[in-house]
């Protein structure tokens, strides 16, 4: 087969088709050591470098079963409240494990230390910064934890974000080997992130839904029980009509 | 014509000491150096004040020390050497006489100063005040109340002699015994074989007097005022551009580094303004988490500053100014390539947590604390990072479910036809839970606690007063 450039002559050589396919070998192994590298469809299990969520079900149908490494990731939900937290919880009792720092960037609302502990993460680990009112100082804060080596994740709630702040904030993430967590309550049309989800309820279940990852095209989604239901309470009360 | 000169000063000087009653055994080897030529030679070199404020014995040690401190602050105006003793201050001014113009000027300076700070701290405005060749002598003439000026050393033992022995830093027993043997002024002592005295009093006792009559060196821990650094910089032309100012502020952070390296000291809050014409400057304070001296770092943060500083007029002044002296500790190097990993991570948060400061101020910046506490609002206080005070390991929580977060203040849920609504209808998971609590504080605390779920949406946490109108609020937030 041969191609030809037209329009500027360079490629005057010809290209060969080397045998009956590419070898594989290589392909593989070149996968394996350029985090930049990914297959298109990558849900075959080949991949494995991903980090686990936790939860079986979420990782079948994440490429590399489970968060990627060193990336931003965008959970988009309707409102706050809808499990986006619990879906992290196993993520971040491995940050604490590694002995690593928690990062909670303009949080909604006061975080509460019994859920902290309740989830196995300690709370001198965590780091909030409430920053109302400027999103630039913000960000800013972002990209420097991210870079940031003792900063294991990085969560952040800013609702829009154009696109070249999210590549900035990606790129960040790769050089600090930092995973951040963008919560943001739309959609928007398109994102430079490596990873996108979209919680959902689906009859009390949360429903996550795969908008778009590095290594699959394809719409996927999985629900999934985050609370562990029907606890007895240690010190119940009259239960009271309304 | 030199040689006869030497040798008709020592004559001179020599009968001296033999008058004080003092036998000087010339050494064999050395005969031509006598050593109280050399003596007399040092008599006129030093000349101590002291000011004993017996006002301040009735203080606390510490409040004392403070007030002392305070005055040793305005005496350094006229002396270098200064040098504290219980409720006294010791200061050299021989070496002062003659800019002031004399010992009568410069206490005429001096008095009216020291009064009024003491009246500012409501004492007594009096104290007593002595001058001698030696620091214990001038102590036990100002203790005595003289108000004496001894110039000359030899005036001293006749001078001192006049003083009752109470002057002197006795104890009970030795103040007894000296009281049973009949001594009761100096002079009385002067009397008195050394020998035995040191047998019955003890050496610290024989060398007081000693040291009063300048026959024993009296060394002295001197005074030595807080560093401060501050500088400034008058532009040579009005500058709007605070990124022009970043090469000035270079050779300031050098001569601070400087500064520093020389006291052995780091800091860990700087103050910078920018002076303006005709406007209130502008202030940057600058502070560290870990105390430093690396220039480098400092000239990074204040970049920092000075990417988002907004100037309302051109800058005219450049000043900087040390807040707070620290000690400089030094790094230690690691043994085994690797195993400070750890060390270095938290040196790079605190590195980020700096620049973080320096770009928000420290206001926004929170650590999360837990308390062991029922009542969930106050169960999580919100610290200042700087005070890392780290809690014990060991925290009891509940197992009961907990939220994520905590709306700032309770919410007022609505009920329609006898069902909640938030946005949208609630429906009641679990619960109740009952938190009764904090009725000793004076807010009575008794609430229900329910999870509920709002129709397609989020899991809440809400309760039920159990007293006054029960009404349904929102308070928390499972996400």
């Amino acid at each position: 087969m041969t191609t030809t450039n037209q329009l500027s002559g360079i490629h005057q050589k010809p290209r060969k088709h080397v045998g009956p396919g590419p070898d594989t070998g290589t392909i593989d192994r070149l996968l394996a050591h350029n985090p930049v590298l990914w297959r298109g469809c990558d849900m075959s299990g080949r991949g494995d470098h991903g980090q686990t969520t936790g939860y079986a079900q979420l990782d079948d149908i994440l490429p590399g079963r489970g968060w990627p490494r060193n990336a931003i990731v965008e959970i988009v939900s309707r409102q706050w409240g809808m499990g986006e937290l619990q879906l992290l919880v196993p993520l971040m009792r491995e940050v604490i494990r590694q002995g690593k720092w928690i990062l909670w960037i303009s949080p909604p609302y006061l975080l509460n230390s019994p859920a902290l502990l309740q989830a196995g993460i300690d709370p001198e680990q965590v780091l909030v910064i409430n920053l109302d009112t400027s999103c630039k100082d913000a960000l800013w804060g972002m990209e420097k934890a991210l870079q940031t080596e003792s900063c294991g994740l990085v969560l952040a709630w800013q609702n829009w974000l154009p696109d070249k702040v999210v590549r900035r904030l990606q790129l960040a993430a790769e050089t600090g080997e930092t995973l951040g967590v963008l919560f943001q309550h739309r959609i928007s049309k398109y994102s430079q992130s490596s990873l996108r989800l979209e919680i959902k309820d689906f009859r009390g279940q949360a429903e996550i839904v795969v908008l778009k990852a590095r290594g699959n095209f394809r719409p996927l989604s999985v629900q999934l029980n985050l609370y562990q239901e029907n606890l007895p309470l240690q010190h119940p009360g009259r239960y009271d009509s309304v | 014509m030199k040689e006869p000169e030497s040798t008709l000063e020592l004559p001179l000087l020599d009968p001296k000491p033999a008058a004080t009653g003092k036998k000087v055994v010339p050494l064999p080897g050395r005969a031509k150096q006598p050593p109280p030529a050399t003596t007399d030679k040092q008599q006129p070199r030093s000349l101590w004040y002291a000011l004993y404020l017996p006002q301040l014995a009735e203080l606390a040690e510490k409040l004392q020390q403070q007030h002392l401190e305070q005055l040793a602050l305005l005496a350094t105006d006229v002396s270098s050497s200064i040098s504290f003793h219980s409720c006294s201050l010791i200061f050299e001014i021989r070496s002062s006489l003659r800019y002031f113009g004399g010992i009568n000027s410069l206490h005429e300076l001096l008095a009216p100063r020291i009064a009024e700070q003491l009246q500012d701290w409501s004492l007594e405005p009096q104290f007593h005040y002595a001058a001698s060749p030696t620091v214990t002598g001038s102590l036990l003439l100002a203790r005595g109340g003289r108000n004496l000026l001894v110039y000359h050393r030899d005036n001293l033992r006749s001078a001192l002699g006049r003083l009752p022995t109470d002057v002197l830093e006795l104890n009970r027993e030795q103040r007894r015994r000296l009281y049973n043997m009949g001594v009761r002024r100096l002079r009385d002592l002067w009397r008195l074989p050394t020998d035995g005295l040191r047998k019955r009093f003890g050496s610290n006792f024989v060398n007081q007097l000693h040291r009063a009559l300048g026959e024993r060196p009296e060394p002295q821990k001197y005074y030595q005022p807080p560093p401060a650094f501050s500088s400034s910089y008058d532009l040579p032309c009005e500058v709007e551009n605070v990124q022009l100012l970043l090469p000035v502020l270079e050779e300031f952070l050098a001569q601070l580094v400087d500064f520093l390296r020389r006291r052995d000291l780091s800091t860990s809050r700087l103050q910078v303004s920018l002076v303006h014409e005709r406007q209130s400057s502008t202030d940057i304070a600058l502070g560290l988490r870990q105390p430093s001296r690396c220039q480098h770092h400092l000239l990074q943060l204040l970049e920092i500053h000075f990417n988002n500083l907004v100037i309302p007029a051109p800058v005219v002044t450049l000043k900087i100014q040390v807040i707070r002296f620290d000690a400089y500790l030094g790094e230690s190097g690691e043994l085994l390539q690797g195993s400070g990993k750890n060390n270095t991570g938290h040196e790079r948060l605190d590195l980020f947590m700096e620049q973080l400061q320096a770009r928000v101020g420290e206001q926004p910046i929170r650590k999360i604390g837990s308390i062991a506490e029922h009542c969930p609002e106050y169960a999580t206080p919100q610290q200042d990072p700087l005070l890392t005070a780290r809690q014990s390991r060991k925290r009891r929580h509940t197992h009961n479910p907990r939220p994520f977060w905590l709306l700032p203040e309770p919410q007022v849920l609505k009920v329609q036809n006898g069902k909640l609504y938030h946005h949208r209808p609630l429906r009641i998971l679990s619960g109740p839970e009952r938190i009764e609590t904090r009725w000793w504080s004076g807010i009575d605390i008794r609430r229900d606690y329910y999870v509920a779920q709002e129709k397609n949406g989020s899991r809440l946490w809400i309760y039920r007063e159990k007293s006054g109108e029960r009404r349904w609020f929102l308070h928390g937030i499972f996400a």
